[in-house]
């Protein structure tokens, strides 16, 4: 070997690397070693499968106004693109910490001057990089295939009504306006981010479960129920209060169930800019401020399950 | 020797294991103190289950000693400074199988806060030592297990660490590829690295180590150099080149008259191991 060996590094008195508190740099390296495994994964194989969806929805012939076509469309292709992220999030998650143990990579990982809470960061960063960009995608196919359905409908609504010749200039736009207020709108962009929020959140139970479990496919059932529980929430809360008389045990089992289980109805608003609605944009940053706040109640229970996990 | 010279220092060190409600714990390293100095190839040997792997964990960090220290090069093993100063390559490595030998060899480096030419430099000094430089470009998925191997020695040296730890660094590595490890092993003894192995290949222990310490069941049954260990009291071996009958017999009579006795008479042999690698080489077979 050309460079200095370790005999002579020692007694020159040559320092070894500081190992810093927290290097952000590790965690970037975590992150793309994440995203490039991910990738060679072929996990985004499952984009074909939503182009797919896609392509089948953009061909729907309903028997149903243009409006309530496109209204259609829309909640399939963005009910599909919710399904696939959160769903992509959980097993992606699972698969990542109980696979790096089994193979013993782990163990060349933390055997590297790493903290435990960068390794956590890191793999929780690769899976939402790649969740981001999946959505990013599926939100582009969808935009397209929207915006396409809506010009052939707006075209072929003008000609109809203009062929027919009983309608006035007014009449003619107060159609295509009400097409339009179903089609492709700025607004829509704000669904996307909401389902990487919700994604997000359920990458984040997965890893709090994946630290504690150590078979990817305990970590997936585990996580899917946990989401489903998550989205009854409202529900099974007032279901259970009013069955009980609103006891005080059931009212903090119910606290628990909050605190343990994420509300993921908090997200359902994009339901609503999907059907047409109008959301304010506050609600938006809401969300971003209750996932941020979900992200680390989660990572930090991951960290304190993991930290003196031994392996 | 000081204490200061001391790659490794585990003492009075006991692990215990927990079994789940009711099933009571097993001990898996009892009251262990063992001192690998700066500079040695020590080799800690013992059957399954005897403790080896469960020690070398304690001494990486990946787990905390129930009771007693462990300590690397004077810093506590939990420490994560005293990463910088190990290298570790596990038993049946499979790292990221999606990315390329260089690949790999650059991840482990950024993580130990290497970055630009200076790691693009020791990327490719490794990749010659180990003698992967032709399959750089390879993913690992279609590596050989003795090039899995070689390639996790070289992550393992990638921040130039003074202590490198070998968990069994030939398990089902073929004899060529086997002694391809085994040369790097005495390579980095020369260069003055300090290598902790573990392993139950005993004939691979004994061409490598300098001193081995016999673990069974989780207790330390004997320690010591080679020649303290394997020597017979009180008996010597000659082999002889191109010796005559007629000198064997006059060796067995002086032997007599001298009144020692002759235990036993053989001619040397090769090992299995040894002719396995000549015919390989004669056939050409060696690895690129």
């Amino acid at each position: 070997m050309n460079s200095s060996p370790p005999t002579e590094k020692a007694d020159s008195g040559v320092q070894t690397r500081h190992v810093p508190l927290f290097s952000l740099g590790r965690v970037l390296t975590i992150t793309s070693g994440t995203v490039t495994q991910l990738f060679r994964m072929k996990v985004f194989y499952f984009l074909f499968a939503f182009a797919l969806v896609m392509v089948a929805a953009g061909n729907f012939s309903l028997p149903a106004t243009p409006a309530q076509e496109l209204s259609t469309i829309k909640k399939v292709s963005f009910g599909t693109m919710d399904l696939f992220a959160w769903l992509f999030s959980i097993v992606a998650t699972a698969l990542l910490i109980p696979r790096d143990q089994e193979d013993r990579t782990l163990y060349t990982i933390l055997a590297k001057p790493v903290r435990r809470i960068e390794y956590l960061l890191g793999k929780l960063g690769g899976v939402l990089c790649v969740v981001g960009l999946s959505l990013l995608v599926m939100g582009t196919i969808c935009a397209i295939t929207v915006g396409f359905r809506e010009s052939l409908l707006v075209s072929e609504e003008i000609g109809a009504m203009q062929a027919d010749g009983h309608f006035a200039p007014d009449e003619v736009n107060q159609q295509i306006d009400l097409i339009r207020h179903q089609g492709l709108r700025p607004e829509l962009a704000l669904v996307v981010l909401a389902y990487f929020f919700k994604a997000a959140v359920v990458a984040a139970v997965t890893l709090l479960l994946s630290t504690i479990a150590s078979s990817s496919l305990f970590t997936i059932i585990v996580s899917i129920l946990v989401f489903l529980i998550g989205n009854a929430h409202a529900l099974a809360t007032g279901f259970w209060l009013q069955e009980s008389g609103n006891s005080w045990v059931v009212r903090i089992v119910v606290k628990v169930v909050k605190v343990l289980i994420p509300d993921f109805q908090i997200f359902a608003f994009s339901e609503g800019i999907v059907q047409g609605e109008v959301v304010p944009y506050w609600l938006v940053g809401e969300m971003g401020l209750i996932t941020v706040g979900y992200l680390l109640v989660f990572l930090l229970l991951s960290l304190l399950v993991f930290v003196d996990k031994e392996f | 020797m000081s204490s200061s010279n001391a790659a490794v220092e585990v003492e009075n060190m006991t692990k215990v294991f927990p079994l789940g409600l009711r099933k009571g714990s097993v001990i898996a390293v009892d009251s262990l103190s063992l001192r690998v100095e700066a500079g040695e190839v020590y080799g800690l040997i013992g059957p399954n289950g005897s403790g080896k792997s469960t020690t070398m964990k304690v001494v990486l960090g990946l787990m905390a000693p129930s009771k007693g220290t462990a300590k690397v090069f004077g810093l506590d093993s939990g420490d994560i400074q005293a990463r910088n100063e190990i290298g570790f390559l596990p038993e049946n490595p499979y790292f990221y199988r999606h990315l390329t030998g260089e690949e790999t060899i650059r991840f482990y480096g950024k993580l130990c806060g290497m970055r630009g030419a200076e790691l693009s430099a020791r990327t490719k000094e490794l990749l010659r030592l180990v003698d992967l430089e032709s399959a750089a470009n390879r993913r690992l998925a279609g590596y050989s297990k003795g090039m899995l191997q070689r390639i996790g020695l070289a992550q393992s040296l990638v921040q130039k660490p003074r202590l490198v730890i070998l968990d069994e660094p030939t398990a089902g590595v073929d004899p060529v590829g086997s002694r391809q490890i085994r040369d790097l092993i005495l390579r980095l003894r020369d260069e003055g690295y300090t290598v902790f192995l573990c392993s139950h290949l005993l004939a691979q222990v004994q061409e490598v180590c300098d001193r081995v310490g016999i673990l069974f069941r989780g207790k330390m049954r004997r320690e010591g150099t080679l020649d303290e260990l394997v020597a017979v009291e009180g008996r010597t071996s000659l082999t002889l080149d191109s010796a005559s009958p007629e000198l064997l017999a006059e060796i067995h009579e002086l032997a007599a008259a001298k009144g020692v006795s002759v235990l036993s008479e053989e001619r040397p042999r090769t090992s299995l191991e040894q002719l396995f690698i000549q015919l390989a080489e004669s056939e050409g077979e060696t690895r690129s």
